[in-house]
């Protein structure tokens, strides 16, 4: 068993890289994710993890730099938030299509214009497309947990891909939770050195990125599509046996809160999820059906699990803390995933898109029993007269 | 430490870029890949951003190097290289590799070095990593079709800079001057350079000073392109020596804060001379020459050459 301590999700996700051993490490300062590159610089200097911390000279260095250190065959570290994670758009692919597995942590904030240092997933979730895998973190336990169980999921050589270890700015990366740190013992029973079979050696010459002509492109997105999809079994494997070393048991895909018996839910991704859990229990105190799922993985996106779940309900509403200007049914990313997933159902389950929380705003208690009033309505009158709401202003 | 190399009869006749790239006839930047490959040796990690050495080395999923060779974005050649740089740091002072700490070169066209690499690049040296950057120089995007870099030439036409009744000397702009920018301003830097492939043992022996240097070391290569350039692609290596006869191009080294020219002809010819073979040049007035000419007095003064501007002849 670890040490418990309170920490923000910031030095939960350093203690993670520090019991990874992490090799090399690429900091950028930018709100809020700068406390974790803080809390790195500090165990370096003070000896307590033995990596190179290299001063990046922006986001598109950053992850430059962890692209050459993990080609080298090094386990690499980096992060970002808001626009220095588009900064850095331009490597996501090359990291992905390399095959190289190195860890990036986004605590995510809102993009520009205006500056607006508050939390909000656009950032992270404008990435989700690059071959990575993706998740979000809703305590500074989970985030901590979920940069281990990454780096053995991504380096699985069945696998071999980056990570994007998300959590939400400031809600997690700077609010102080309980948590367990596990001991170096365990992560060493857990996470086994980097190994990689593709890496620059010169007792191993070996040519990496070269040009290929247009008929040799599908085989190549064919096999990132594999590696995807292939990586679904070994998040669960990773998950269970996480569990086994840790005795701290996630479901891989979604944490189902107080659905047993429900007939509505919501269906949000990230810290918001813990407002949102207060909310359902009140409501559970007056005798309402409710419930509440959180997406745990976003990358691969658990269709099957979806389709599963949300099965057993009359309605979801699906809040968006993200937007995507423009998009089907007017709202955010995750409607339009979850109507996918769940299209087959036909008119079975109703769904309601809610975009929330922007800007780095809270998604208020007000706002939850807003949201669960409406899907109210939508059970009672069998229509969904409006398929998203902006909030505040709409609803 | 890798050797000087006395006489190119004792240059090792081992390659390391060997045949079987796409590069055209008379290919300026492939002639000194092969010097520097040779140069460095099979301890050698290759680092390509985007450019001619790219992709006209790469095609079809292969290569010609027998060494490890890995593509970086055209942005980010010293980004990467100072990654993987850490990465041997790390990985040989924590006992997690056998391997013996190899040279690290980025080969980088003028395009990945003095515009969109130039951040990637001032970096790396800031902080000091154990690479060697090498510009090679063919004064422009060549891979796609010749557009105008920050090192084209004065008066020089490419596809983005072409000469018409009213801009009649092509490119307007001055070139930067990328070996001066990082001359100065690195406190890191251990070893600065120029060289052309016309000058084979010159060249070779700075790539080793640079390798040697232990820090971050900068080397700037002249390689004429035949296809850019328009001139015939018999003629590059002779091209290459008229550019430093005409005092175009200069060859030197930074040795404690100041400029040495390792190469000084006895006599500078008139630019006109380096000129009249390329066909990028057909289109220049004699006052465009002579702005040219103006640029390479210029240079080769900043460099301690004092030169009397020699006649044009047209």
């Amino acid at each position: 068993m670890g040490v418990k301590k309170r920490m923000s999700g910031c030095v939960a996700t350093a203690n993670a890289i520090r019991l990874a051993d992490v090799d090399v490490i690429c900091s950028y300062p930018i709100r809020p994710y700068t406390g974790i590159m803080s809390e790195l610089a500090r165990m370096v200097a003070d000896g307590e993890l033995d990596a190179e911390f290299i001063l990046g000279e922006g986001e598109h260095g950053q992850l430059s730099v962890v692209y050459g250190a993990a080609a080298a065959g090094a386990r690499a570290f980096t992060g970002s938030s808001g626009v220095g994670v588009m900064y850095a758009m331009e490597l996501y692919s090359p990291i992905s299509g390399e095959r190289l597995p190195l860890q990036m942590c986004i605590a995510d904030r809102t993009l520009d214009p205006p500056g607006d240092f508050g939390s909000e997933q656009t950032d992270a979730m404008c990435c989700r497309d690059q071959g990575w895998i993706q998740g979000w973190a809703s305590t500074p336990q989970e985030a901590l947990d979920i940069s281990l169980m990454y780096y053995r999921i991504g380096e699985d050589p069945r696998v071999l891909l980056p990570q994007y270890a998300c959590q939400d700015g400031y809600f997690v990366s700077h609010i102080l939770g309980e948590v367990d740190v596990p001991t170096q013992a365990e992560v060493n029973a857990f996470l086994p050195p980097y190994k990689n079979h593709h890496v620059l050696d010169v007792k191993n010459p070996m040519i990496i990125g070269a040009q290929i002509e247009p008929q040799m492109g599908p085989g190549l997105q064919y096999q990132r599509y594999l590696a995807v999809e292939g990586s679904r079994k070994v998040i669960e494997e990773v998950h269970a046996e996480f569990a086994d070393i840790f005795g701290r048991k996630y479901d891989p895909w979604i944490e189902e809160y107080m659905t047993d018996g429900a007939e509505t839910v919501i269906f949000i991704q990230g810290g918001h999820a813990e407002t949102g859990k207060t909310v359902v229990n009140r409501l559970r105190n007056l005798g309402e059906k409710v419930g509440l799922i959180r997406l745990r993985t976003v990358r691969p996106f658990p269709t099957k699990q979806v389709r599963e779940a949300l099965s057993k309900f009359k309605a979801v509403g699906v809040i968006d803390n993200s937007v995507s200007f423009g998009i089907a049914c007017s709202a955010g990313i995750l409607l339009t995933e979850v109507r996918a997933a769940i299209y087959d159902m036909g008119d079975k389950v109703k769904t309601v898109g809610f975009v929330a929380g922007l800007g780095g705003e809270m998604i208020t208690h007000d706002e939850f029993y807003k949201v669960f009033k409406k899907l109210k309505e939508v059970v009672k009158t069998g229509r969904v007269e409006k398929e998203s709401y902006w909030l505040p202003f709409e609803l | 430490m890798l050797e000087e190399i006395k006489s190119i009869k004792k240059a090792p006749v081992e390659e390391y870029y060997v045949p079987g790239h796409r590069t055209c006839a008379g290919c300026g930047p492939a002639l000194q890949y092969r010097l520097v490959a040779k140069a460095a040796g099979p301890n050698t990690i290759f680092l390509g951003p985007t450019g001619c050495m790219y992709v006209a080395n790469t095609s079809y999923a292969c290569g010609p190097w027998a060494t490890p060779w890995m593509h970086t974005q055209i942005t980010n050649g010293g980004a990467v290289a100072s990654g993987v740089e850490a990465a041997f740091k790390a990985m040989i002072r924590k006992h997690k590799t056998d391997a013996e700490f190899p040279n690290i070169i980025v080969m980088a066209g003028d395009g990945g070095t003095s515009d969109i690499g130039i951040q990637a690049l001032s970096a790396a040296f800031y902080r000091g990593h154990n690479i060697l950057f090498i510009c090679y120089d063919n004064e422009s995007y060549a891979n796609t079709g010749i557009q105008a870099s920050p090192m084209t030439p004065y008066g020089a036409w490419t596809t983005f800079t072409p000469a018409g009744p009213v801009v009649p000397e092509g490119k307007k702009l001055m070139p930067k001057d990328i070996t001066k920018i990082m001359a100065h301003g690195h406190p890191e830097l251990k070893y600065l350079a120029t060289a052309s492939l016309s000058y084979p043992i010159d060249l070779m022996n700075k790539v080793r000073k640079g390798l040697n240097a232990n820090g971050p070391a900068f080397l700037y290569i002249h390689a004429p392109c035949p296809k850019g350039w328009s001139f015939p692609a018999d003629k590059t290596v002779e091209i290459g020596k008229l550019a430093v006869e005409t005092g175009m191009i200069q060859l030197y080294e930074l040795i404690d804060g100041e400029y040495k020219l390792t190469y000084k002809p006895t006599k500078y010819k008139p630019i006109t001379e380096y000129i009249k073979y390329q066909g990028r040049f057909s289109h220049l007035q004699p006052e465009h020459i002579e702005k040219l000419q103006q640029f390479a007095n210029q240079r080769l003064k900043e460099v301690g050459v004092e030169v009397e501007a020699p006649t044009i002849t047209t």
